[in-house]
């Protein structure tokens, strides 16, 4: 009998806005979670809004605090401050020097996401390239909306919401002439998701979860525009 | 003065003569130095020291600061390049020359800034030569097995002095290890 793999062990280095309700977040959903802030008033801030949570007070990159917080039963390691070099470094000792098999940085230079893969840090997340997505998304093409990036292939689910009068309407999935790379995984008509098949047929109201690896919003768009 | 990995005293050594002790008619060896493209970041004591230093051995240097005004270290006659912006971010680098750089040396006062530029350095741009300061020794010795080269001025300034209490021998200032500070001010 398959046995359900517990929830990691999760530590969060770095008790800003994204570190708080991150973790406010994974224990609502049941993980353990330990927070590491090295401001002291900030941290008794964050202990009295959440309680429960785990904080401890010190440097995600002094090697002698680390050792301090279980860090090596981590399963992952999310490093969450606002400074790229501070979150590089914490990823890099929990990976080299503790073996944290799973490390996620957050990015504030979206220029670094390329960097920081290169240096070994395995999920590199830049919430302004995120956002410089979802708002270009909205100036250009207002029905195209990048989503999530999939996890190690580099591509990322788009959401398309079809307008009311799209060309697309009353086509079989077969018939979207959509580049390589691109896969429309998922339909979401009526707030329910659809397997969509080669035959299933696109419906006024229709969103299209496309699978996405080219990132090359402009010819997905022109693809479904024909 | 000798140190062996973890930063201990294990005997002394005589630093070969430095340039400018060479540059008289006499002693000046023939050999002419082969000039080099380094691109340092952070210009405080330590790099605007070495920035000077090596534009007046000839080489080709850019040193990266974030605030310009740390470029008055350089003295106004500066012959290098001076680039301003964050030396962890690939494209300031580029700006600096980064890509046909033989050197690389990283020297802000934060140690983690300093790991990145030079990995980014490094592994990114492939700079053959590549060293980093880092305050922390234990950081140094992690940072040191990855295989990246690094300096550690706190083991080094403390094997200092405690050779000084053990020897009564003031290294620094005996010639063993050269302090000059050459054209800069800081």
């Amino acid at each position: 009998m398959a046995v359900k793999p517990e929830r990691p062990y999760v530590l969060i280095i770095g008790g800003g806005k994204v570190g708080f309700y991150l973790a406010r977040h994974l224990i609502e959903r049941g993980y353990e979670v330990t927070l590491c802030e090295k401001d002291r008033a900030r941290a008794e801030w964050i202990s009295n809004q959440l309680g429960t949570v785990s904080i401890m007070v010190g440097d995600g990159d002094e090697m002698a605090f680390l050792a301090t917080t279980g860090i090596e039963r981590a399963g992952v390691v999310v490093a969450c401050t606002g400074d790229d070099e501070d979150n590089l470094v914490a990823c890099q000792l929990a990976k080299r020097k503790f073996g944290v098999p799973r490390t996620i940085a957050r990015v504030n230079n979206p220029t670094n996401v390329k960097v920081f893969r290169t240096l070994g840090i395995d999920v590199p997340v830049s919430a302004t390239e995120l956002l410089m997505g979802l708002i270009e998304s909205e100036l250009g093409h207002s029905e195209l909306v990048r989503g999530v990036a999939v996890k190690a292939s580099g591509a990322n689910l788009v959401d398309v919401a079809l307008p009311e009068l799209s060309s697309l309407v009353g086509r079989r999935i077969s018939e979207l002439q959509l580049p390589d790379g691109e896969l429309v995984v998922c339909i979401v008509r009526n707030g329910k998701p659809v397997l969509p098949g080669p035959n299933e047929h696109v419906l006024q109201g229709d969103e299209l979860i496309i699978y996405s690896q080219t990132l090359d919003i402009e010819r997905v768009s022109e693809a479904l525009s024909r | 003065m000798l140190l062996d990995g973890r930063g201990r005293l294990v005997g002394h050594s005589r630093i070969a003569p430095l340039p400018h002790e060479r540059r008289s008619p006499r002693t000046r060896p023939l050999r002419r130095i082969q000039p080099v493209r380094i691109v340092i970041v952070g210009c405080g004591r330590v790099g605007s020291t070495l920035a000077s230093r090596m534009v007046e051995e000839g080489h080709e240097v850019s040193i990266v600061d974030e605030n310009l005004s740390a470029f008055a270290r350089l003295g106004e006659d500066f012959g290098g390049q001076m680039v301003v912006g964050s030396g962890v971010d690939e494209e300031v680098l580029r700006r600096a020359g980064i890509e046909r750089a033989d050197c690389f040396a990283s020297v802000t006062n934060g140690d983690n800034r300093n790991i990145m530029a030079a990995q980014i350095a490094k592994d990114v741009f492939g700079v053959k030569r590549v060293i980093t300061r880092i305050y922390d020794p234990i950081r140094a010795e992690v940072y040191r097995e990855i295989g990246l080269e690094t300096i550690c001025p706190t083991t080094i300034g403390a094997a200092l002095l405690e050779e000084f209490f053990l020897t009564g021998h003031n290294a620094a200032q005996s010639g063993t290890v050269e302090t000059r500070a050459a054209g800069a001010t800081g």
